[in-house]
């Protein structure tokens, strides 16, 4: 998946200014910026929820240029977003069951008491575990997460983090934007670091820690 | 036969007006269920499938299987898909709020009568075709059902069972729900939301044309009735909660045995008029009650404020401008067009209710045609000397009276308002107005007997246009004081934000009340000059549809615009004047499915213009940028402090 010179509005704002960047197969990417630095709109805009004012956005070589979002989705993407990523009149077995009926990831076993539940009476943390179960259950060749740790307990996350390699292992690509970059993601093959819209930094997380001392 | 007997009569004979009831609600339900959207146009949608059955029957001769399949199953549907295409599915790509998604629905409902209006006209016709033969079929003990009903009633079970299975157990009703709760991410799991929301557009228009054609030769067709009759049965969905199936089919059931078996109970005395106003209007009276009952409004607990368009600049003063010249304009008309003009003033001030109530305090009311009725009916009451231990008196002092007991009365709904908000509110509203039409204005004491006159006023009618323009103006002052001031600020405050201003120390409640009173006062002011200027009161110029009008017209405008309303109202009276029946209802309804792309209205769009014209050009390369007074005392002190 690869970004060439993208721009964003969001009416008169310019939210990513000319951005480049690449995300390669089978390994885990990871986006790091402040709030307001462009992160989430990248992959919004990946995910075709915004559409760019300029620039190009390719995926498996192809232009996305026209492709609605449920079009991408069914092409094999997906996007967890940060907040607000389950549907709350739905149980939880019909959330999971919009990728995959009848079928719960095993990863998250702590699913499997509350499948019967409306998603929207569980927890934040639930709630997160349930955007990233249904995400992971469609087996997207593309799988791009904001904040997926948010809510969840440290242990969680690094069970997350874990099962985010193994897929990226298995050939596929991982974009994850994060506000920092926690150890569990210092095997992370590629960096982006972006700054008020535009890309700061891009490289090996070794050479970033390198640069911050 | 004894009363049980009787009793079983009367029940059977009310399951036809009930399952024509709980039809139409399940169709709301259904349509909220698959669209997310109270679809206000139901009842619109129900007569304009009506008339074009009987058009092709009655006018075109085609057989009715054939044109009940065109109908039903074809233009209904198509229909359903061109509303969500043209109106609705704009609105939800844009994130609009609740609010602009109500008075989209709002106005087709105005569209489509005035369309109706337009190719129809006004005159009822009692020939619509039966779908299904009123044959008498025998029960045990000589009983009679009739075949017409038992098909509505077998008809709505399995509509409503059917959709319950599917919208529970089938992939595509778990889509469907999560489109509803969510579109955006719905996309993002790979649901094309599109077509899941023109399929709910497209089996909710079909429902409404089934209840329209079902309904249709019980009643005269004409444009009014059926869509507001349809829109009284929305005390079903509203009991539902729009939500549960059986609880629609179950209340619209017992409805219709209800009033039905209400027309045995015969009370003495003064009581009579009342019982028989109840019975006849039972759907009213229960959407009153369901809606007042405790409910956050189906899934949307969030206020009803319509995007503002701004305030002041160039674009207010040129709206001033042309409003002064447009009300002073009639003072020099021939007699025949200043008698047309009369209605401009008055019409304003009710306009300006809605200002005030919705443009500035953020809350929806659809029922300031009920306030308008009361100060016209009181005004009629006070001066034909029917109010008791008062003699009759003259116009000026029975207007003032009439206002002054409204103001109060706007309680009726801003008492509602204080726990409510969204939805909830708005049905409040619309339920308190239609309830003021049918058990008030429609009742022999306001029908028959009544004068009204312009004794102790300028008889003639420039004399009476000066003193409508002279109160006008007082509404005007009146209005301009809220919106200004520490007033203004936290009433602007209450409707941008409520659980803000509260926080900030706005006493909401008390606004809200205040806002509903004086939005009841201008409403009465109008209402009675209407009655004055018309020298008669006339209940169907107060009718729930009229006001749904006057409120699309309001927003379509501006909400927030004052001179907005006033130029609303020349604007209405001149093409209801120079136009065609139903010309301005298709305007009105057309501008508001539009609204969507113009927040704030036409006075938005103008005072966005007028923006545009005043900014000055981009500099060029190399080029200092032209600079206010203010920008440039700005710019010297950033300099200053610049190190």
């Amino acid at each position: 998946m690869e970004l060439r010179g993208v721009r964003v509005r969001y009416g008169l704002l310019e939210a990513l200014h000319g951005v480049d960047l690449a995300c390669p197969a089978g390994r885990v990417t990871v986006l790091l910026g402040r709030n307001g630095s462009g992160r989430t709109t990248v992959l919004r805009t990946v995910a075709g929820v915004v559409r760019p004012s300029a620039g190009q956005v390719l995926w498996q070589g192809r232009e996305t240029a026209g492709l609605d979002a449920y079009r991408r989705a069914r092409a094999g993407l997906a996007l967890v977003p940060a907040e607000r990523g389950v549907f709350g009149s739905l149980t939880v077995a019909e959330n999971l069951g919009l990728s995959e009926p009848g079928t719960v990831e095993p990863s998250f076993p702590e699913l499997l008491p509350l499948l019967t539940r409306r998603a929207g009476t569980l927890s934040g943390g639930q709630q997160q575990m349930v955007a990233l179960a249904r995400a992971l259950l469609a087996r997207p060749r593309l799988l791009l997460l904001d904040e997926p740790g948010r809510g969840l307990a440290p242990a969680v996350v690094a069970r997350l983090h874990e099962l985010l390699f193994r897929v990226a292992a298995e050939g596929r690509t991982v974009v994850l934007a994060e506000q920092g970059l926690p150890p569990t993601l210092e095997a992370a093959a590629v960096v982006h670091v972006l700054r008020r819209g535009r890309i700061a930094f891009s490289g090996e997380p070794s050479e970033l820690r390198g640069l911050v001392r | 036969m004894g009363a049980a007997g009787l009793t079983l009569d009367l029940a059977l004979a009310g399951l036809a007006v009930g399952s024509a009831a709980a039809l139409s609600g399940v169709g709301l339900v259904v349509t909220y269920r698959a669209t997310g959207v109270l679809n206000l146009a139901q009842g619109a949608q129900a007569m304009a499938t009506a008339y074009l059955l009987r058009e092709l029957v009655v006018v075109h001769h085609w057989p009715l299987a054939l044109a009940a399949v065109c109908c039903l199953l074809v233009a209904a549907p198509a229909l359903g898909v061109l509303l969500d295409l043209a109106v609705f599915r704009p609105l939800q790509r844009r994130g609009a709020g609740p609010a602009e998604t109500m008075v989209a629905g709002i106005g087709v409902f105005v569209l489509l009568i005035g369309a109706a209006v337009l190719i129809w006209g006004t005159a009822p016709y009692g020939d619509a075709p039966p779908l299904v033969e009123g044959t008498a079929l025998a029960q045990p003990g000589g009983h009679v059902l009739r075949l017409d009903t038992a098909v509505q009633l077998a008809t709505v079970l399995v509509l409503a069972t059917t959709v319950g299975l599917v919208s529970r157990y089938t992939r595509f009703g778990v889509r469907l729900r999560a489109v509803v709760d969510n579109r955006a991410l719905a996309q993002l799991a790979g649901v094309d939301a599109d077509r899941i929301s023109s399929a709910g557009w497209a089996f909710g228009s079909f429902t409404a044309g089934l209840v329209g054609v079902l309904l249709a030769p019980f009643l005269l067709l004409d444009p009014y009735g059926l869509p507001l009759l349809v829109m009284e049965t929305m005390a079903v969905a509203v009991a539902a909660r729009l939500r549960s199936l059986p609880v629609a089919v179950v209340t619209g059931l017992a409805l219709g045995v209800a009033q039905s078996e209400l027309t045995r109970l015969r009370p003495a005395g003064q009581l009579l008029p009342l019982a028989q106003a109840v019975q006849t209007n039972l759907f009213v009276v229960a959407l009153l009650v369901a809606a007042l009952l405790p409910w956050s409004g189906g899934s949307d607990d969030t206020g009803l404020a319509l995007p503002g368009g701004g305030r002041g600049g160039r674009g207010a003063t040129a709206a001033r401008t042309a409003c002064t010249v447009l009300v002073l304009l009639p003072l020099g008309f021939h007699a025949d067009d200043l008698r047309h003009a009369l209605l401009v003033p008055a019409l304003a001030l009710v306009l300006l209710s809605v200002v005030v109530v919705t443009g500035y305090g953020g809350q929806v009311s659809l029922g300031q045609a009920g306030y308008a009725g009361l100060g016209a009916l009181g005004t009629a009451l006070l001066m034909s000397g029917k109010v008791p231990g008062l003699p009759a008196l003259p116009a000026v002092p029975a207007l003032l009276l009439a206002v002054a007991v409204t103001v109060p009365l706007g309680l009726l709904t801003g008492w509602p308002a204080i726990r409510r908000r969204g939805l909830a509110l708005a049905l409040v509203t619309f339920a308190v107005g239609t309830a003021l039409s049918r058990l008030v204005f429609d009742q022999p004491y306001a029908t028959t007997g009544l004068t009204v006159s312009r004794d102790g006023m300028p008889t003639g009618d420039r004399g009476f246009y000066t003193v409508e323009l002279v109160l006008l103006g007082v509404g005007l002052l009146v209005v301009r004081n809220l919106h200004r001031g520490r007033l203004g600020r936290a009433l602007t405050a209450m409707r941008d934000h409520q659980a803000g201003a509260s926080a900030a120390g706005v006493d909401v409640p008390r606004l809200k009340l205040l806002v509903f009173m004086a939005g009841a006062g201008l409403a009465a002011l109008g209402g009675g000059l209407m009655a004055l200027g018309g020298q008669a009161f006339d209940p169907t110029a107060f009718d729930p549809v009229q006001g749904l009008l006057w409120f699309a017209t309001v927003v379509v405008a501006g909400a927030d615009s004052a001179a907005g309303a006033v130029l609303a109202a020349a604007l209405l009276v001149g093409l209801d004047a120079g136009t065609a029946a139903g010309v301005s209802a298709v305007v009105v309804g057309a501008l508001a499915t539009v609204l969507g792309r113009m927040p704030g209205g036409l006075a938005g769009l103008a005072r966005r213009a007028a923006d545009r014209a005043t900014v000055p050009a981009r500099p060029g390369p190399g080029q200092e940028a032209a600079l206010t007074p203010l920008g440039r005392r700005l710019r010297e002190r950033i300099a200053e402090r610049a190190p």
